[in-house]
C-alpha cells in the first residue's frame, strides 16, 4: 500500500486507527463484525460454494484440448 | 454443495448435544475467515451419537477420509469413539469428544455461550475459551485466528458488548 493510502486509512478507518502498527485487516474485521452470526454462516457458505465453482470451471477450461 | 448453515439446523433439529468449536465458533464470533468443516464438541454417549447418525441419514455421511466407509453405528462402535470425523452431501463435520487446552464436552459447555439463530438454539465456545483452545493448537491458521478474536474483545470491551 502506499504511504498516501495509508493516511487516507488511518484518517478515515476507526477501526484502522484503533489497531495501528498491527497488519490486521481491520477493516475486513469491522465488515464482518457488522453482520449478524448467521450472516456470517451464510456468507461463508457462498463464499465457500463460489470458489468450489472456479475451481470446476478452471479444471473444466484446463481440460479443453486446445 | 456445501450449506454448513444447514448442517447446524439438522443437528439443532435432532436435539444433538453439542458446542460449535474451532473455525465454524470464530465464525459466529465475528471473524471474517472461511471454513470448510463444522467442529463440534459433543457428548459421546451412545443415545447422543445415534441422535448425530438421525441427523446426517439422508445426507450421506461416510467417514473421512475413509469415504469408503459409510456412518453406521452400533452400541459397541459408540462405546470405543473418542472423535468422529465425518463427510455429508452438504459438508465436513468434526466431532470431537475433548478440546485441547479445555477439556471434555461438560467442560467445554461450562465455556460455552447461547445464540440464538434462525434455525434455532446452539452453543457456541466462549470467545476466551476459543483463544485458549486455538493457541493449544497453535498452529499457522489458528495463530491467525487468535490474533483477530483478540481484537475483536478488544472491541467488544471498548463498546462494552
Amino acid at each position: 500500500m502506499r504511504e498516501k493510502d495509508t493516511h487516507i486509512l488511518k484518517e478515515t478507518g476507526t477501526a484502522y486507527r484503533a489497531s495501528a502498527g498491527t497488519d490486521i485487516d481491520v477493516l475486513f474485521l469491522e465488515d464482518g463484525l457488522a453482520l449478524t452470526a448467521w450472516e456470517r454462516i451464510q456468507a461463508n457458505d457462498d463464499i465457500m460454494n463460489f470458489g468450489e465453482s472456479l475451481r470446476n470451471a478452471m479444471e473444466k477450461r484446463n481440460a479443453k484440448p486446445r | 454443495m456445501q450449506n454448513l448453515g444447514e448442517l447446524t439446523r439438522r443437528l439443532i433439529a435432532a436435539q444433538v448435544e453439542f458446542v460449535l468449536v474451532g473455525g465454524f465458533a470464530a465464525l459466529a464470533h465475528g471473524v471474517m475467515r472461511s471454513t470448510r468443516d463444522i467442529d463440534i464438541c459433543c457428548r459421546f454417549s451412545e443415545a447422543n451419537l445415534m441422535r448425530i447418525q438421525s441427523a446426517l441419514a439422508d445426507i450421506h455421511p461416510v467417514h473421512n477420509p475413509r469415504t469408503d466407509l459409510p456412518l453406521k453405528l452400533t452400541p459397541e462402535r459408540c462405546a470405543n469413539l473418542k472423535n468422529l470425523y465425518l463427510k455429508t452431501d452438504l459438508g465436513i463435520i468434526d466431532c470431537l469428544g475433548e478440546i485441547l487446552g479445555v477439556g471434555n464436552y461438560d467442560e467445554v459447555v461450562k465455556h460455552s455461550v447461547e445464540l440464538e439463530l434462525p434455525i434455532g438454539k446452539c452453543r457456541v465456545i466462549d470467545i476466551d475459551t476459543l483463544i485458549v483452545a486455538k493457541e493449544a493448537m497453535n498452529r499457522d491458521h489458528d495463530r491467525i485466528t487468535v490474533r483477530d478474536l483478540k481484537e475483536i474483545k478488544k472491541w467488544q470491551q471498548k463498546s462494552g458488548s
